[in-house]
């Protein structure tokens, strides 16, 4: 656990796009969220988000940290995330590990994500618990423990799960190379778990000056959904947060990428099964409503089996078993609007990628028909809907729109979406999903060295090696 | 994506733990005149309906020489039916934002369908037609079938899915759980459309199947819209299948090569069925053991202690028919060995000692207290409750399950380790830098 928030390469390999993990959680579509979840800040600076949801005797309790790999520096790239281990370790109170001990006595499952731009902390448990949670959270935001000993154990849990998820994937191994070369100056150039040899690298001074510096009330964010009373839980938050103080509140604006000028192409030549290409494109954020626009171009390519990519490359051309398009409308920094592709075997990763482009240019040529915009604007708000169905997706889906801009957007969402015309796609696909604006990478897949059994040959000799 | 390896229960396990249940909403269970099993939980809260369909027609009654058929079977039923192509289909169902998916898994076949309320009459519509007159053309099955045999080459980067398949392989002996639901690459050329027809017209008939529903529907929806379409499904004949128990008894030893930087491990053996009466007790016991995230004694010693691994787990994984005990784990190669020891060592552990009280009762909160949350939202519902079905649970096993779980006591922990632990008769496998691992 502890675990990290991949970013959107890796999650399509998870067979989840971000369309759905985003538009699932967003709840109370109809109604309006301004009315039905409640802001106070604290005078320590603390926002608390509440919303009731009275469908189940549950709770998620979320303390959300404005800081993720984008606030860290060169040679220190993945503290965001070493820390986020770190806060399992302990305080005065709480004993190493004794944090997901208590959570699961109470009946509760806890962990914790790291993404670029935020680390989140959960408890998900029966609401006559919300106590414990309250207790726990506050205790770790004021009172950590930063252990030579404890740090030196979980850096090496760190590297085996940086091995587990990138060393190991060549998909994933892509997916880092590509962003590395796409983005030059925006910190999202690295891997959100970070380099290994900088994980290497970190200090437990690094690890207390970041806690310092980042975990402070004025940085963090902590949304309750569930079965609670607002007047109730309130008072509660106070007590428990309040005593800490403001902090200062940390610098967050990051350098953004000049306008790229010229595709860039990489490739990653090593042992795998299988080619694989992606395509990244930069793209503005929500801050723009131009997101919206890609949010559609994102449905209309790949969202269900009668979408263009998979009509397209799977059925007609039969190129590829899997196709994919996929943004970070949440992204608090521009990000990237990526195609993806899987070729099927013996065939051609530039057969691959024409048919990719011959879609793009599809979009830019012919305005889209009305009934495939309405089909992707109805994919877009039944997912809406569908998402509610989770409060734990309900607060993470405030806390996103919160840290990239206002939990309040929320509610601009299916507006924006439901405003978006063929004229726009068209628009937009010509300014940013062009061969100057996009970064291509290419896994070009070697076959096992010599000398090694075939792939999933067993070597048959038994042996006893305990 | 989330990892969640460290919390690794296998589906059944998430029935295992039931609790008190204030939460447990109501739940209609009527068996049709043909037979089919129909349960229906209403949840206003939301306009939307899930569906949850299960075949008793899962992957062990594959044929031999024919692995993946079932699975192919229930993927077809997507594929076109006497009334629509596949892609008047998909693009119906991509118009609504609906959802309607096939699989198979081990033990049954599922079809599972999520909708819009307003949709509610195309969406069920369709459903029942994909499961009543599927046509599975020639072409699309090809099709299907290309696209496996290239999910299945792909699958080979992931060294965790390639020491599974050889576990299950070397443990189920060639009996019907030994094989990959999607089937292999060997048997994936075999299956014909033919075949296909053969096995949905053995299998899928209502005196073989569980319905759930769980949504925005009520009583009477249901039996104006739904039922008559569902009553209407005849009743067939269901060939009788023998399900030969065969695993490997002897300990043994797998290692398979690969450039990579982690061994992927599994120590493993046979396991128990769902109906087996020490299924509590061993859910207990294997929460102790591994299975109960980060309390649990294999995390404290392997990753907590001694930082030699991100996620290790055990868990038992029962069927209709016995399944396996294994304990997965990934390390650096050069720390495979010492890992796989603290296994073994926490494994005679517990086999040896009782364990403490405070461990059997954190074990036992956990199990009971989280019990609402196996069933907050409408799929996790629909699962929850089709799965007390399959496994004939009982209907009063919300209420009981506490009771379960609260009577375990130390010393059925201890006999239940000693009985279906078996650490001299291990299955390892080690997915691996052979020689960076010194196992060469």
């Amino acid at each position: 656990m502890r675990r990290l928030e991949l970013n959107s390469i890796a999650r399509k390999l998870a067979c989840i796009t971000l369309l759905l993990v985003l538009s699932f959680s967003i709840p109370l579509a109809e109604a309006g969220l301004k009315e039905e979840v409640s802001e106070t800040v604290l005078s320590n600076g603390l926002k608390v988000l509440l919303l009731e949801n009275h469908k189940a005797p549950l709770i998620t309790f979320q303390v959300w940290y404005r800081v993720g790999s984008r606030n860290e520096a060169w040679g220190k790239t993945g503290l965001s995330h070493m820390l986020e281990h770190m806060m399992f370790k302990g305080t005065e109170k709480v004993g190493p590990e004794e944090f997901s001990r208590i959570i699961q006595e109470n009946g509760g499952n806890d962990n914790a994500f790291t993404s670029r731009d935020y680390t989140a902390y959960f408890e998900n448990l029966s609401a006559e618990r919300i106590e414990v949670a309250i207790a726990l959270e506050s205790d770790r935001m004021g009172n950590l423990m930063l252990r030579e000993g404890d740090f030196r154990t979980e850096r090496m849990v760190v590297m085996e799960e940086r091995r587990l998820r990138t060393e190991d994937s060549p998909q994933a191994y892509l997916g880092e190379q590509l962003e590395a070369t796409a983005f030059q100056l925006q910190p999202y150039h690295w891997p959100i778990i970070g380099w290994m040899e900088d994980i290497a690298g970190l200090t437990l001074e690094d690890l207390k000056a970041y806690y310092k510096t980042y975990y402070t009330p004025v940085n963090a964010l902590l949304v309750v959904v569930g079965d609670f009373k607002r007047e109730e839980l309130l008072p509660k938050i106070e007590k428990a947060f309040g005593s800490y103080s403001k902090g200062e509140v940390p610098q967050q604006a990051k350098g953004l990428e000049v306008p790229q000028v010229g595709e860039r192409r990489i490739l990653v030549q090593r042992e795998a099964q299988l080619p694989s290409l992606i395509m990244g494109y930069h793209v503005p954020n929500l801050r723009e409503p131009d997101s919206y626009v890609l949010e559609v171009i994102a449905t209309v390519l790949s969202a269900g089996k009668s979408s263009r990519l998979h009509q397209s490359l799977v059925r007609e051309k039969r190129l590829a078993f899997g196709a994919d398009a996929d943004q970070s409308l949440l992204s608090r920094d521009p990000s990237l609007f990526y195609l993806s592709a899987d070729p099927l075997p013996g065939k051609e990763v530039s057969d691959v990628e024409k048919a990719l482009d011959q879609e793009i240019e599809r979009l830019q040529k012919e305005p889209v028909a009305e009934r495939e915009l309405e089909k992707a604007k109805n994919q877009l708000e039944a997912a809406f809907v569908f998402g509610q169905d989770s409060m734990f997706n309900q607060a993470r889906l405030l806390a996103s729109y919160e840290i990239s801009q206002s939990w309040k957007d929320i509610d601009e969402y299916l507006p924006c979406i439901r405003k978006v015309t063929a004229e726009d796609i068209q628009r937009v696909a010509k300014r940013y999903l062009v061969p100057d604006n996009r970064t291509v990478g290419i896994l070009v897949s070697l076959p096992p060295k010599e000398g090694k059994p075939a792939p999933g040959g067993p070597s048959g000799k038994e042996e006893n090696i305990r | 994506m989330i990892r969640k390896i460290l919390f690794i229960l296998p589906l059944i396990c998430v029935l295992a733990s039931a609790g008190p249940l204030p939460a447990m909403p109501p739940v209609q269970r009527t068996v049709l005149p043909n037979q089919l099993v129909l349960q229906v939980s209403e949840d206003h809260s939301l306009p939307f309906v899930t569906f949850q369909l299960l075949v008793n027609a899962g992957s062990w009654r594959d044929p031999a020489g024919e692995e993946g058929l079932a699975h192919l079977t229930a993927r077809g039923l997507l594929l076109g039916t006497s009334r629509h192509t596949v892609n008047e289909i998909n693009e119906e169902l991509d118009f609504m934002g609906a959802s309607l998916g096939a699989s198979a898994a081990r033990d049954y076949a599922d079809l599972s369908l999520r909708v819009l309320k307003k949709d509610l009459d195309r969406g069920f519509a369709l459903f029942m037609e994909a499961l009543t007159s599927p046509t599975f053309p020639d072409e699309e099955i090809r099709r299907e079938v290309e696209k496996t045999m290239a999910m299945v080459q792909s699958a080979e980067d992931q060294p965790e899915d390639v020491a599974q398949k050889e576990f299950q392989k070397v443990l189920f002996q060639g009996s019907p759980y030994a094989h990959p639901v999607n089937g292999t690459k060997e048997s994936l050329p075999r299956l014909t459309r033919e075949a296909v027809f053969r096995f949905y017209q053995s299998y899928y008939h209502p005196n073989n199947v569980i319905l759930t529903i769980v949504g925005d529907i009520g009583a009477d929806e249901l039996k104006t819209k739904l039922l008559p379409q569902l009553e209407s499904w005849p009743t067939g004949n269901i060939p009788t299948a023998k399900f030969e128990v065969k695993f490997e008894s002897e300990k043994k030893t797998i290692k398979i090569d690969r450039a990579i930087t982690q061994a992927n491990v599994i120590v493993g053996h046979s396991g128990v069925e769902r109906s087996n009466p020490d299924y509590y007790a061993l859910t207990v016991m294997n929460y102790i053991l591994g299975g109960g995230g980060f309390g649990s004694r294999l995390v404290e010693e392997i990753r907590n202690k001694r930082g030699l691994a991100y996620s290790v787990a055990s868990f038992f994984d029962p069927g209709k028919y016995p399944g396996s005990f294994e304990v997965l784990l990934q390390t650096k190669n050069a720390s495979a060995r010492e890992a796989i020891s603290l296994v073994f060592q926490q494994v005679e552990r517990i086999q040896k000692d009782l364990v403490s009280e405070k461990e059997l009762e954190s074990a036992k909160k956990y199990l009971i207290g989280s019990f609402p949350m196996r069933f907050n939202t409408q799929a996790k519902m629909a699962n929850f409750l089709s799965q007390v079905e399959y496994y004939d649970l009982g209907r009063d096993y919300p209420e009981k399950y506490a009771s379960f779980i609260g009577s375990v006591t130390r010393e059925e922990v201890l006999r239940v380790a000693q009985k279906y632990l078996h650490p001299d008769k291990c299955i390892l496998i080690i997915v691996a830098n052979l020689k960076e691992a010194g196992t060469e």
